[in-house]
């Protein structure tokens, strides 16, 4: 009985909450590295992190509306949608197609953020609702197939797969962004009143912070995360299609939960979510290397999901489970 | 999900009278109130109908009605289970992963192109059952251990998926068997077989709700349910027994999907959770729990199908729809919430 009581509050420090999944990690990758020696060398870990690198921009995204005590149903459609546009729009707008895209993202996150805000309707449902009005745009925009990225716009998304001194854009790209990501979060006021709104909102606005207008800048910045993340996969796959980043909101939500952001909102941070990625990741390749079949992977990461759940949420915080 | 925080109620209270949130209050509250407002859904059905049906007669030809009530087997028998659900404030995501489970094991265990098996309606059985199943489990994962539905049922959406996908090798697999495939080829007076197993999901829904303790209890649940526990009832194994009914309701709603498309594959459940959660709260359902009912939701139900049916018959293409309904989910919550018991809206 005693032993079970510590055991419960190891895992209820938020020190300890912090420390579990970099443990993991790390135990992941030497099970690997003893399994199969020469995984942990340089070119390996490069394509671990680019194939990472889109998982992770999602996972950023929706970890500031998960900060928030909210969530994001509404990525994987985003996301796609950007991939619809951007192989739609470059051979007409070329380079412009680039921004075109991530600001649509930008509006869509916006719309979820003030429906979600200002129509007081549970940022589920009201991104599960924007979700769907823009998978039906990107149904309707691509008349429901796959398009294809020409020879000409190719050399326009080249640049997204080209490496730099050995490091391939896409890991630069999702680098830059954890770590704009991370310091908006620490260092500046929108990202304290962020986790502030998270920790306690009824507190947070009484001490004055703008809740609304902090929860609308949360959802729009997860909206344009998850348009820049479309664009990239678009680049990297040649194609852009309605559905493209359908299989991705599962392990995305996944990532920020299992890297140990509370969905109750208020703990957690990108750092933590970089780590939850490469868990995700890591599991994804271990999986097919120990000859789990690919159509399991979605049991696998519905099963995590709960069991990260569980460990990281915080029962005080909600009075009535539904 | 809602947090009751009664130290800062009034202060919250003060928060939220910016013009924006009481505009839809104000709207419901010209249309005259809450009897009213439970009309609503209907009133939209029937401008809907008429607005049609001017656009275009064919709409009301019998062909076309026979059609519609086709199209709406499957969403009606599904979001009998949803219901139930949000009528407790919570809410199943894993609508469209029990549906594929049902859809999977019926086209399994019954004659089909990939395996020896044959069991007829013992097929049957055992998808309704495998539904009620993955119910249970949301149920048994969401009060055991203590997660908010929509994160349990998220997972359990996935896991189902992931295990019908798995057993169908990711491939299409048809259904031979021709007693179950007459669910959607038979017709009874001039309607399909699927459309009476859905009308009696109906019927079924309606009396659990109407006329069993356990539908009385789930309604209170809805209401408060911390008063509800304190009056004595076992909170935990109504949400418990509410999600295996839902899951019921998706089992059959499977093996109806299976019987329409004489077949299961690894998309077999896309936007049918839309479509139900939409047909949910268009009826009148509230999100907040404890208000509306399957009978709401048979009215929703029609209005999403006759929308959709609408506008393939305007001429306008099928891909906007899950827009529409994505506004209509927008519009309708707005619009019915019951913003005084929300302190917080997360």
């Amino acid at each position: 009985m005693k032993e079970t009581f510590s055991i419960k509050q190891v895992f209820e420090g938020k020190w300890t909450q912090g420390a579990i999944p970099l443990v993991l990690l790390v135990a992941l990758l030497l099970i690997i590295e003893i399994a199969a020696p020469g995984f942990l060398t340089g070119e390996t870990l490069s394509l671990l992190f680019a194939n990472t690198a889109v998982l992770f921009i999602l996972a950023t995204g929706v970890t500031f509306a998960i900060l928030l005590g909210g969530i994001d149903l509404s990525i994987q459609a985003v996301a796609s949608l950007a991939s619809v546009m951007l192989a739609q729009l470059l051979p007409s707008l070329g380079f412009a197609a680039f921004p075109v895209a991530i600001l649509s993202g930008l509006a869509f996150g916006l719309l979820s953020g003030i429906v979600h805000v200002k129509l007081r309707v549970p940022s589920f449902v009201a991104t599960l609702a924007t979700g769907g009005v823009v998978t039906g745009l990107a149904l309707w925009v691509s008349n429901g197939r796959a398009i294809t990225i020409e020879e000409a716009g190719r050399e326009k998304t080249a640049w997204i797969n080209a490496t730099i001194s050995g490091l391939s854009v896409v890991v630069l790209i999702s680098a830059l962004i954890g770590v704009v990501s991370f310091l908006a979060l620490r260092y500046t006021r929108f990202g304290r009143q962020a986790i502030a709104v998270g920790a306690g909102e009824p507190a947070a606005w009484a001490a004055g912070i703008n809740v609304d207008r902090t929860k609308i800048i949360a959802f729009a910045a997860s909206g344009m995360l998850a348009a820049i993340a479309g664009v990239v996969l678009a680049a990297r796959l040649s194609s852009g299609s309605p559905v493209l980043a359908n299989q991705l909101l599962l392990p995305a939500i996944a990532a920020v939960i299992v890297g140990g952001t509370a969905i109750t909102g208020g703990l957690g941070g990108v750092a933590r979510t970089a780590v939850g990625a490469l868990i995700i990741s890591i599991v994804r390749i271990g999986m097919t290397f120990v000859g789990v079949n690919i159509f399991l992977e979605n049991m696998v990461f519905g099963a995590v999901l709960i069991a990260a759940v569980a460990i990281t949420i915080d029962r005080s915080k909600i009075a009535v489970i539904k | 999900m809602t947090i009751d925080t009664e130290p800062l109620k009034s202060v919250s209270d003060i928060e939220r009278t910016t013009l924006m949130t009481f505009l839809p209050g104000r709207i419901a509250g010209m249309l005259g109130g809450r009897r009213w407002r439970s009309l609503a859904p209907l009133a939209v059905l029937v401008v809907l109908c008429v607005l049609i049906t001017i656009a275009n007669p064919n709409f009301i030809e019998l062909r076309n009605l026979v059609r519609l009530a086709n199209s709406a087997a499957v969403p009606l028998t599904l979001a009998m289970g949803l219901t139930f659900i949000i009528l407790m404030g919570s809410i199943d995501l894993s609508v469209e992963g029990t549906l594929s489970v049902a859809a999977m094991v019926v086209v399994l265990l019954a004659a089909n192109d990939s395996n020896g098996n044959d069991y007829g309606w013992w097929a049957v059985l055992a998808a309704i059952a495998s539904g009620t199943i993955m119910g249970l489990a949301s149920g048994l994962v969401q009060t055991m251990l203590r997660i908010p539905s929509f994160m349990a049922t998220l997972g359990m959406w996935f896991i189902g998926l992931g295990l019908s996908v798995y057993m169908l090798g990711g491939s299409a697999i048809r259904l031979n068997d021709a007693s179950i495939r007459d669910l959607a080829l038979y017709r009874f007076l001039g309607l399909p077989l699927a459309v009476w197993v859905a009308l009696g999901a109906f019927v079924l829904a309606a009396i659990i709700q109407y006329h069993t303790r356990l539908g009385r209890h789930i309604l209170a649940i809805g209401g408060d349910e911390d008063v509800t526990k304190l009056s004595g009832v076992n909170v935990v194994r109504v949400r418990i027994a509410a999600f295996a009914l839902a899951g019921f309701f998706f089992g059959i709603a499977g093996v109806l999907a299976a019987a329409q498309l004489g077949q299961s594959h690894a998309v077999i459940g896309d936007g049918r959770l839309f479509a139900a959660v939409t047909a949910v709260v268009v009826g009148g359902t509230a999100l907040t729990g404890g208000e509306g009912g399957v009978v709401n939701t048979a009215v929703g139900v029609l209005i999403v199908t006759v929308l959709a049916n609408g506008m393939i018959l305007l001429g306008i293409s099928p891909y906007i729809q899950q827009t529409v309904q994505g506004l209509m989910i927008i519009a309708a919550v707005a619009l019915s919430l019951d913003r005084a018991r929300l302190k917080i809206v997360k």
